[in-house]
């Protein structure tokens, strides 16, 4: 690596982003809303009613580079429903030397549910990015989730056969750990080909429920999603957390990935909150 | 006649890391089920390939590292700590499929270790010092395998380094089992595999004395969705 190139691209980002969310008078309202450049907060709005909360969080930079750190806070108090999702796909380019990290700690109170629903993440071949995500839940909350990454920007032919992709998720409710996920990736053609890791493919997904126990018939019911999709090219998997569920992708296609995670998200939905899910306008599928 | 020490802890290692013990072991494939059903493993170089990726970078280095971390919580008396790496290792696995065998067999194993430290009372020797009711109180329960292997393996006085060396063995021997039965491969070419995996057994070893909790991680994706496939797989030789 050129070392040189280190002290020309000082980029030191802090972006921030802190937001609290209430229940106030049937609605939930955005409390605190603070962000720092390069993230920003558009208003949020309501496009399923007052109950639920969408906000969009926006990259203005474009993509994160080696050196740069992302915060973000989210907590939804008592009875409150949000969702936050981002407003382009996240790019994290090619190292400077340095490692970029995002950090997003989440706090979801009694009766409460988050639902954080980021577009994908596409990390250029030579990334070096950590990323982690800490959940703690009180008792009767819950979270929905996804993250879907693809490693290396495939469509021009791009491998992820240099750098180093980290990825840490941790679920705690009421002091107990409920879901541990430490995915590491070292850029190399053995792992990216290895069927124990990549096994040759650039997308990969995993979705989670948790905070709900979940039954057996209902993980039945998310495999069934998977197969209503005609023509799969990709794998999944569907299983029970200690408190939850958990979906894994590992395939090609946004389409495919995306089409399943939104079936499985409104079979939850109508299950846990009698109201649906459809695709979001933000997202352009 | 005395044996010495160092003899007691050799016959212990090579009871605690026996395909033989008592606890279920190969009645799981762990994912190779499938992957052979899929084709991914059909051969000896594939199986191979697969176990010796596991070692470089998969689940089983998170699972061995937890077990010295139980290890050392038993030298330690650390009794919350022996907890918590319980419930840790539960909320990491990969599939419910696999916590399920987890709990089976450190279940199983624990009572093993307390019968048998119940049938040597009154002749004690220079291992098995600590009563181990302490130990497996302090643990809600079910209770992960590396977590009673790594109880074991301390209140038997093993060393550290041959614990894991043995808990990775026997790790392997059991899904080149599984390997010989379902690709099916002759037993000698199951031996030679093994045989050969042993500089990576010590590679891997070497590795997780060092590794620090924040660096527990591992690339699980070929293991994860192979073990959730399994859980439906039509049919079956091994437990879900």
């Amino acid at each position: 690596m050129d070392n040189s190139k280190i002290d020309i691209e000082p980029s030191l980002w802090h972006g921030k982003v802190d937001l609290v969310y209430a229940y106030q008078h049937d609605k939930t309202k955005l409390i605190n809303s603070y962000s720092q450049a390069p993230l920003k907060i558009q208003s949020p709005f309501y496009p399923e009613g007052e109950a639920i909360c969408h906000s969009v969080i926006l990259h203005t930079a474009g993509g994160i580079v080696g050196g740069d750190r992302l915060s973000q806070s989210f907590h939804v108090q008592e009875n409150a429903k949000t969702l936050i999702t981002t407003a382009a796909a996240s790019k994290i380019y090619r190292t400077n030397g340095k490692e970029a990290k995002q950090s997003i700690f989440v706090k979801v109170d009694k009766n409460a549910v988050l639902e954080l629903v980021p577009q994908e993440n596409i990390v250029f071949n030579n990334a070096v990015y950590f990323q982690e995500i800490k959940i703690n839940l009180a008792p009767g909350a819950s979270c929905f989730g996804w993250e879907i990454t693809r490693f290396g920007r495939s469509a021009r032919g791009e491998k992820f056969l240099h750098g180093e992709w980290r990825s840490n998720t941790e679920v705690w409710q009421e002091g107990s750990p409920i879901w541990i996920d430490r995915q590491w990736l070292l850029g190399s053609k053995e792992m990216f080909d290895s069927a124990n890791a990549l096994g040759g493919k650039p997308l990969v997904g995993t979705l989670y429920w948790v905070g709900q126990p979940v039954s057996a018939e209902l993980v039945e019911k998310a495999r069934t999603c998977w197969y209503n999709h005609r023509e799969t090219q990709g794998e999944a998997g569907v299983t029970q957390l200690v408190n939850g569920l958990l979906c894994r992708y590992r395939g090609n296609s946004i389409t495919e990935v995306k089409s399943w995670f939104i079936d499985v998200w409104n079979l939850l939905r109508l299950n846990y909150l009698s109201i649906p899910a459809n695709k979001l306008r933000v997202w352009q599928l | 006649m005395m044996l010495k020490l160092h003899q007691f802890q050799l016959l212990n290692l090579l009871q605690l890391a026996s395909p033989a013990l008592p606890v279920g072991a190969y009645s799981y494939s762990e994912g190779l089920e499938t992957l052979v059903e899929q084709g991914t493993i059909a051969d000896e170089t594939s199986l191979e390939s697969w176990l010796s990726q596991e070692l470089t970078f998969g689940a089983i280095r998170i699972e061995a590292a937890v077990m010295l971390r139980a290890y050392q919580c038993f030298v330690n008396q650390d009794l919350n700590k022996l907890n918590y790496w319980n419930c840790w290792l539960s909320a990491s696995k990969e599939s419910s499929e696999l916590r399920s065998q987890s709990w089976q067999m450190g279940n199983s194993l624990l009572r093993l270790l307390m019968n048998l430290q119940e049938s040597n009372q009154g002749n004690p020797d220079k291992c098995d010092l600590v009563s181990l009711d302490y130990f497996t109180s302090a643990i809600a329960p079910p209770c992960n395998y590396a977590i009673a292997f790594g109880i074991g393996a301390a209140n038997w006085q093993i060393d550290s380094k041959l614990a894991l060396l043995g808990y990775l063995h026997s790790w392997a021997t059991n899904l080149i089992n599984v390997g010989v039965k379902l690709i099916p491969l002759g037993q000698t070419a199951g031996q030679k595999m093994l045989f050969k995996l042993r500089e990576q057994l010590a590679r891997t070893t070497e590795e997780i004395l060092t590794v620090s909790d924040d660096n527990l991680m591992a690339c699980s994706w070929g293991l994860g969705l192979a073990s959730m496939i399994h859980e439906t797989q039509y049919t079956r030789l091994f437990r879900s």
